[in-house]
């Protein structure tokens, strides 16, 4: 359960990291009228980002952009708490 | 197992779905047909707004006072107890201390009765001592004066039976002073 | 055997039309109109006795207000306190969308990507502009990795700015995603056991039971994950870390 919970979560968050890499891709082709060319960089752009999700989730980092500076900050309850519905325990350092 | 498997899998089938929103698949899918979007995001503006504002004006405080008047209650009562433990504390102790001091004034009087009690044996037993010893000087005085005449009576006797004894032997009269220091000298060589 | 989609289909209840746009009511928004009743009342008739040792129904209620201000206290810190109502409604609002949405022949409003969506892009848009007023343009170093040699930044800078824009896509396909499987999986099983009548029927019918247990759990935990990842997304752009 737990590990197809994990499995689940990854593919979400890679699928929606393709689907907005794509869809800026299509974007900017459309709006720039430059073929493909947009579509493909993001489409690997996107492709990219979702693994970093995928690699954030997955350490338990969570969603934020940026690397963490702090590394407290890496302790922080991320996703890794869909399978616990207990309250956030160790959170990150408030304020 | 083989539930979570096929939710996956159709949760990537969905996920997949949504990404090209033709219209050959909006047939299938109810959620994918954009003529239901609007009224949907309009309710769903409608309804979370007045929650929101339900929420955030009347539920929320309410909840929030009867919570921080709780913990109030709480402190207070913690406080209350506090000051409860500490005056039973001040009770005990002063408890303590008159039971000391009771016990203390206790043995002070025990002390002083046995010491009045020993006393007062002590001088009657002087004094019972002292009565009987001048009972015994008396009695002895007595017995000594009692002896002494007796002693007397034996020399007056010896000295009359001596005299008269000499008289009858010698026929003649015997000074009587010389029979009685005679018998007196005797008397004395006898102890 | 019934379509185990038909139970997605939108049908239109009051017909209202604002200015050329439909705004009409349908079953969708009569389970949000039911999901906000029902939150007002479990809140207001839980808390109506306003008892200092509290009841099941005011302790429920003091259990929920409990658990998001600690989660907001946790993941935002103290400056996340403005926005504790906001968390709280929209955490109260899925649970019971998800909840209510179990009850058979109901509807499921949370299984339309179209609310997730709009409910996940309001919070991605509002966390940002938060961002923004808070720090200015400070609050693009988001996007900096910092300790990453600079020649790797015009790659890695695009790559973070589509993981930051896959933020409501992926908060909204995951709560759409979980809520229509579970929904169709119920039906599809649910479809089978009349047609496999009493002999083979109870298969499916104890299959459906199992999953409706397990669908309650992922109802909760469902709510409980958009909300967390709500407030991990607020503390970063109130704290920027």
């Amino acid at each position: 359960m737990s590990g197809l919970g994990m499995a689940f979560r990854i593919g979400t968050e890679l699928v929606a990291a393709l689907a907005v890499g794509v869809g800026i891709g299509l974007l900017l082709d459309h709006w720039l009228d430059t073929g493909p060319w947009f579509l493909v960089v993001f489409f690997f752009l996107g492709a990219a980002a979702g693994m970093l999700n995928v690699y954030r989730a997955a350490s338990g980092i969570g969603l934020a952009p940026g690397f963490p500076q702090r590394p407290e900050k890496g302790t922080e309850p991320g996703e890794e708490k869909e399978e616990h519905d207990g309250p956030a325990g160790t959170g990150r350092p408030g304020n | 197992m083989v539930m979570g498997t096929v939710r996956t899998a159709l949760a990537f089938a969905t996920g997949a779905m949504a990404l090209p929103a033709g219209p050959a698949l909006a047939a299938g899918l109810p959620q994918l047909d954009p003529s239901t979007y609007a009224p949907q995001v309009i309710w769903l503006a409608i309804t979370f707004g007045v929650l929101y504002v339900l929420m955030a004006r009347v539920a929320l405080p309410r909840i929030g006072h009867v919570l921080e008047e709780r913990r109030h209650k709480i402190d207070r009562n913690l406080k209350m107890a506090e000051t409860l433990k500490v005056d039973a504390e001040d009770a005990a102790e002063a408890y303590e201390g008159a039971m000391a001091d009771a016990r203390a004034r206790a043995g002070n009087v025990l002390g002083d009765v046995r010491e009045r009690a020993a006393k007062e044996t002590a001088e009657r037993q002087a004094e019972l001592g002292a009565r009987l010893h001048a009972d015994i000087q008396e009695a002895e005085a007595g017995i000594a004066e009692a002896r002494d005449k007796a002693v007397a009576g034996i020399r007056d006797l010896a000295a009359e039976v001596a005299h008269s004894a000499a008289e009858k032997l010698a026929g003649e009269t015997v000074d009587a002073g010389a029979v009685r220091s005679a018998v007196d000298a005797v008397l004395k060589e006898r102890g | 055997m019934a379509n185990p989609l038909a139970q997605f289909e939108i049908t239109t209840l009051v017909p209202i039309q604002l200015g050329g746009v439909d705004a009409s009511f349908t079953n969708s928004g009569l389970f949000m109109v039911v999901a906000v009743t029902a939150i007002t009342l479990f809140l207001t008739l839980g808390m109506r006795a306003h008892r200092l040792v509290p009841g099941r129904w005011q302790s429920m209620a003091e259990l929920s207000y409990e658990f998001i201000a600690s989660m907001v206290r946790d993941n935002v810190g103290t400056e996340g306190r403005p926005y504790f109502p906001f968390i709280f409604s929209l955490f109260m609002f899925i649970l019971f969308a998800n909840l209510i949405g179990l009850v058979p022949y109901s509807f499921t409003f949370t299984s339309h990507i179209i609310v997730t969506f709009a409910m996940a892009i309001t919070v991605f848009l509002g966390v940002t502009v938060i961002g923004i007023i808070r720090h200015g343009l400070r609050f693009f170093t988001l996007f900096l990795p910092s300790g990453v040699p600079m020649v790797m930044a015009p790659l890695l800078i695009p790559i973070e700015i589509v993981s930051y824009l896959s933020r409501p896509v992926s908060l909204s396909i995951r709560l759409f995603a979980n809520m229509m499987a579970g929904h169709t999986m119920l039906k599809v099983f649910a479809g089978f056991v009349v047609p496999l009548g009493i002999l083979g029927g109870w298969a499916p019918l104890a299959v459906d039971v199992a999953l409706t247990g397990f669908e309650f759990l992922v109802a909760v935990l469902q709510a409980y994950v958009f909300t967390i990842l709500t407030c991990l997304y607020l503390n970063d752009a109130i704290n920027l870390h």
